[in-house]
């Protein structure tokens, strides 16, 4: 079918007509192969000029338009909207930039004109071989899944439930409630971690529209945004919530005592147990790695002693599947370990301790119940060095990054101990004071005007034990002075990084990591909370170190950026994607290799695009040796038509 | 240097044990002391097999033949094919699988390391000798080759008529095998990239020059492009062609190919053609020759190739088919690519 | 008399960043030469090499490429496929013996409008000297 091609010229007053003679561009296209019809107008994006094109349009038969005019980012959107109610598809539009990218930057009439033609007719061969196409959409399934139940996991599910959505929260270890429950108190304000804590995790189990699912694990993750096909594993805990009533008879007869992790190992737990008295939900579980062995029963002590006959030894690991159309991954942080913090004799000095095992001694529920005493000989300590910094900001040996918390947590941990030990003395090594925040660095010099925190700005050099002293020695970098310290008790602030398991997680959602392991937000700026994969969203500190406000700021707008997707019926996808031709398709895998979306997959040896996936970036098609792959509507053959006429044809 | 009784019993034994449908060899062509091709079916076929150094050829090139057969057969044998390679060829194989064109389990790769020789080249050896007179080369002791002519065996030190992509080659065993023949040395018998030298000191105009004469001689009979192992696409994007033709193709349709390389031998068209081509070989040469050996005009092919294997090498640290699980060279990258020549 | 020589160059521009660049020197009232005549694709990874050596056949004096700076591509990484793809066509037409001046590759962000006069300004005062490239160009 021959084609019928309209051309138009806006003066755009003589923001155009000033340097480019448009008289002369429309006169000059009217002649060109295609072309029935040539005008220009002075302003072809008011409501006259539009109505001039749609009218052309109908009169004249056009099947495609070219309007030269501004860049097509100002009105694109505009003209193919016009030609779409005069009747033709909104990609037989084209724009020529003829005032940007000609009339604004040159001077010479002649020059420009010659260049506003060639533009034009570069539109024009673009227009000729495009295609006529619907925006691409798909259906959503309107459920959210959130990976992980700290607490960025437990507000973004509890922000999306209360927006309406139905909400699969998964957490892999017996209860939600992350590290956050885990602290005494917060910074700056001291309130108290588990009274904040606990309603929101009541919050999630009591909420209609969460299907909780804790001691579980994602499997496998297909699909695409608006259309995720999820598998999780339920571990067996071989305890009926619904029938145990927590009477704690169970774990009087377990005969094994394993280290307890919610205590960070200050004290022991049974191989049943509850993980902590307010977990969610408020059920045992047995810990089979620990248990004495139920293939065959080898104790069997507590389903004797268990009165309602909540033990089940017969429970069985469960793959249940889930169908939802936006994923938030909420999985936290773990500290660095012991492992890799030799040098200050953490895990060999038993008063050596890390952050959370203080914020644990510090908790009024915690193994001490909230008095401060040495693990070593339960005496209270009265010198106690607190060092900032351990393994962040190290590039050489450690984490490069700053860890962001650990100056106000030091902070807090030292004013807490000076609440509860009135004659001790804190000390805090550190770098420097990073204390941006609302009410963060009031907070910090509270510690030091009112608390008598001493601040040491220096890196220790040594620590060992003497005696029933840790000798702490550093080096105070503002007078000189070598410190010599005797404490009783030394605190690590010890880096964050992202929690065990994040890595191999992120591998099966295609969300990618960042250069140390945390998951990587879409823009650094822009999109903080988006991942690369589309219709997944970061929360909390697995997408970089931050403190409990910024955690629940990010999770909100995380389920935000979900409830954008689950409130549409359908998405809708822009349809210049490209397309495979299959017969000269070899099946080599590198338009797979390439695709940041990960939207080719190699189906019988043939390259398959996901059309919902794909952006239309073409780096695809410059990458395939066979040319058999190609972005519609900015073909190769369309630049090779381009091309030509852009050089004078 | 490898026994060739080795390499007949290796084949013998793949033969009797089924494990392969047939074998793809050297064997001399009647008097001529050029090897040829041999496709060996039968056990007592095994002694027609040679090992000198005239087995120039790369034999990985049959591997797209054999495919091509079995996808038109119904009920094809799908038992492997055996085939001989030298270091470089095996290289070859790796770029197929990396590309998925073959699968490893269709290929049997007899090994043979070229040790610290490697293979003749026809214009070397035509300065030296009158072609006509030969019979017959053999892999001599210590690095030598001996020549049979009519008046009787010449020991010539192999580098004098070694091929220089052998002089260069620094994967001179096979990375790739299920059986290796002969041994594994080290050797570089010179710089990997030395004869791109003598183009990179030359001025612009030299340059031009220079390829300008070579490249219009091109009759663009397509010879490099036939025996080349990685030019297996069954449409070529240098005939126009960006689409099939099916006998449902419209005019339309057939309108839409992109003419990016017009057929005419004429300089521009010539250009295109043979600089797509080092392009498209650009990450997928394994430096084995054969374009520039079948050219009939004796345009230095194979240094085009070798400029983009250096690039890769010295700008991307990548080699071609070392490792068929990599990504290849252009869909891949380093956050740290070089990038001086970017404004 | 002699009419002086007018390179011609084609600048293929990713949309996101140097076309966005390009406009802002537009609306900023920057001036350049208007030998360039600018095609616009998706992303500089798009930019095959046949688009280059098909600009030089069909008469260009100069091509320019240009995307986005490394970290900013509008679709995560294609620039740096682009890097890899561009390096090796630079060096082998260097290599064949075309100016090294003829092709040229930028990152121009869309905040660089003046960069992005500056590069095409350049261009053509380095293009003025060499004349007509008719080494590559078709005569058909």
């Amino acid at each position: 079918m021959r084609k019928r091609i309209g051309f138009f010229i806006c003066h755009c007053g003589i923001n155009i007509a000033g340097t480019v003679d448009v008289k002369k561009v429309s006169e000059g296209l009217s002649k060109y192969p295609g072309v029935v019809h040539s005008e220009d107008y002075i302003y072809m994006c008011s409501d006259p000029g539009q109505s001039r094109m749609v009218e052309a349009i109908k009169e004249k038969k056009l099947d495609k338009v070219v309007i030269a005019c501004c860049s097509p980012t100002l009105h694109e959107t505009t003209f193919r909207n016009a030609a779409k109610v005069a009747g033709i598809n909104s990609f037989q539009c084209e724009i020529a930039n003829v005032r940007e990218q000609c009339s604004w930057v040159h001077k010479d009439m002649k020059k420009a004109t010659a260049k506003a033609i060639k533009i034009s007719k570069a539109a024009i061969e673009r227009a000729r071989l495009n295609e006529s196409l619907e925006p691409i959409s798909v259906p959503v399934t309107r459920r959210a899944l959130v990976i992980g139940g700290g607490i960025s996991g437990i507000q973004s599910a509890l922000d999306l439930a209360n927006s309406g959505y139905e909400v699969i929260l998964v957490e892999r270890s017996p209860s939600i409630g992350g590290h956050m429950i885990q602290l005494s108190e917060t910074f700056p304000t001291l309130d108290c971690s588990q009274c904040i804590m606990t309603p929101k995790m009541v919050e999630v189990s009591k909420h209609p529209k969460i299907k909780l699912l804790t001691y579980s694990e994602i499997q496998e993750v297909a699909g695409y945004i608006g259309n995720f096909k999820v598998k999780i594993l339920k571990k067996p805990t071989y305890v009926d919530p619904d029938k145990c009533t927590l009477c704690d008879e169970c774990t009087k007869v377990c005969p094994v005592a394993v280290p307890n992790e919610f205590e960070l190992g200050l004290t022991r737990r049974r191989a049943i147990y509850i993980p902590f008295p307010q977990a969610i939900p408020a059920t045992y579980t047995l810990d089979i790695n620990n248990c004495p062995g139920l293939f065959p029963i080898a104790c069997g002590k507590c389903a004797d002693v268990c009165e309602p006959g909540a033990i089940d030894f017969d429970m069985k690991p469960e793959i249940l599947e889930e169908e939802v159309g936006s994923i938030i991954v909420s999985t936290g942080y773990d500290l660095y370990g012991k492992e890799e913090m030799a040098e200050y004799g953490y895990g060999k000095y038993e008063d050596v301790l890390d952050g959370l095992q203080f914020e644990r001694l510090l908790s009024a529920s915690g193994p001490t119940m909230g008095k401060i005493l040495r693990p070593s000989d339960h005496k209270e300590p009265k010198e106690v060095v607190f060092i900032q910094c351990v393994g962040s900001r190290d590039p050489e040996l450690h984490c490069a990054y700053c860890s962001k918390i650990c100056c106000m947590y030091t902070a807090k941990h030292a004013m807490l101990y000076k609440h509860h030990v009135h004659d001790g003395q804190p000390y805090v090594f550190y770098i420097d004071i990073r204390s941006g925040g609302k009410d963060y660095e009031e907070f910090v010099q509270r510690a030091i005007e009112e608390d008598g925190v001493i601040y040491l700005r220096g890196k220790v050099s040594k620590i060992f034990q003497e005696g029933d002293k840790i000798k702490v020695w550093g080096v105070d970098t503002l007078s000189g002075k070598v410190i010599e310290i005797d404490a009783d008790m030394v605190v690590l602030a010890m880096a964050m990084r992202p929690s065990e398991g994040a890595s191999e997680l992120a591998k099966k959602l295609k969300i990618a990591l960042d250069k140390d392991g945390f998951l990587a937000e879409a823009h650094p700026k822009l999109r903080p909370v988006e991942s690369l994969t589309s219709g997944m969203f970061l929360a909390g500190a697995a997408q970089a170190p931050k403190d409990i406000p910024e955690a629940v700021a990010q999770a909100s707008g995380a389920a935000v950026k979900a409830v954008n997707i689950l409130s549409q019926d359908r998405l809708y996808h822009s349809p210049t994607i490209a397309t495979v031709n299959l017969t000269l398709c070899t099946g080599c895998g590198m338009c797979v290799d390439v695709c940041a979306y990960e939207a080719i997959k190699l189906e019988e040896g043939k390259a398959v695009v996901n059309e919902v996936l794909c952006e239309g970036c073409g780096t695809c098609s410059a990458t395939c040796l066979r040319a058999a792959i190609k972005v519609k509507n900015i073909t190769p053959l369309q630049v090779h038509e381009m091309i030509k006429v852009a050089l004078g044809g | 240097m490898v026994k060739l009784d080795d390499i007949k019993k290796e084949c013998k034994s793949i033969l009797e044990e089924g494990k392969v449908k047939y074998i793809v060899g050297y064997k001399r062509n009647n008097n001529y002391y050029m090897s040829i091709p041999a496709f060996i079916e039968k056990i007592e076929e095994t002694d027609q097999l040679i090992w000198d150094p005239t087995c120039v050829y790369n034999l990985v090139r049959f591997l797209r033949d054999e495919k091509l057969r079995k996808e038109r057969q119904k009920t094809p044998d799908t038992r492997p094919i055996g085939v001989i390679v030298k270091g470089c060829d095996s290289r070859a194989i790796n770029v197929l699988l990396q590309e998925k064109f073959i699968k490893r389990e269709n290929v049997y790769i007899i090994g043979v390391a070229c040790e610290k020789s490697g293979v003749i080249e026809k214009k070397k050896l035509r300065k030296k000798f009158n072609e006509k007179n030969i019979k017959q080369i053999e892999f001599g002791k210590d690095n030598n080759f001996i020549i049979t002519t009519e008046k009787g065996k010449t020991t010539i030190s192999a580098e004098e008529i070694l091929a220089e992509r052998c002089i260069e080659c620094n994967n001179n065993t096979p990375v790739i095998y299920d059986v290796l023949l002969g041994e594994k040395v080290e050797r570089s018998l010179s710089e990997h990239f030395r004869s791109l030298e003598k183009f990179e000191s030359i001025s612009t105009e030299e340059k031009w020059n220079f390829w300008k004469k070579e490249l219009d001689k091109c009759i663009r009979c397509y010879a490099c492009r036939s025996v080349c192992p990685m030019c297996y696409c069954d449409e070529c994007i240098a005939d126009s062609i960006s689409l099939a033709v099916k006998p449902d193709t419209t005019a339309e349709e057939k309108a839409q190919k992109i003419r990016w390389v017009e057929k005419s031998p004429v300089s521009s068209e010539n250009f295109s053609y043979h600089l797509i081509r080092a392009l498209h070989l650009a990450g997928r040469c394994i430096d084995c020759g054969e374009c520039e050996r079948v050219c009939p005009v004796d345009i230095p092919l194979r240094y085009l190739n070798k400029k983009m294997e250096k690039e890769a090498s010295e700008q991307f640290g990548y080699t071609a088919g070392l490792d068929p699980e990599k990504p290849a060279l252009v869909s891949d990258f380093k956050d740290d690519d070089p990038q001086d020549f970017i404004i | 008399m002699e009419e002086k020589f007018e390179p011609k160059i084609i600048a293929f521009l990713c949309k996101w960043c140097s076309s966005a660049g390009s406009d802002l020197a537009g609306v900023s009232r920057m001036k350049y030469p208007p030998n360039v005549v600018p095609i616009t694709v998706m992303c500089s990874g798009s930019i095959s090499p046949n688009y280059i050596l098909s600009a030089f056949k069909d008469g260009a004096d100069g091509v320019l490429v240009s995307g986005c700076h490394p970290g900013d591509c509008h679709y995560i990484k294609g620039n740096y496929y682009a890097r890899r793809r561009i390096t090796l066509v630079k060096e082998l037409l260097e290599f064949i013996g075309i100016e090294p001046e003829r092709f040229q590759m930028s990152w121009v962000s869309a905040a660089e409008g003046a960069k992005y006069t500056e590069i095409i300004k350049d261009f053509v005062k380095e293009l003025e000297p060499l004349g007509p490239q008719n080494k590559l160009r078709s005569n058909l």
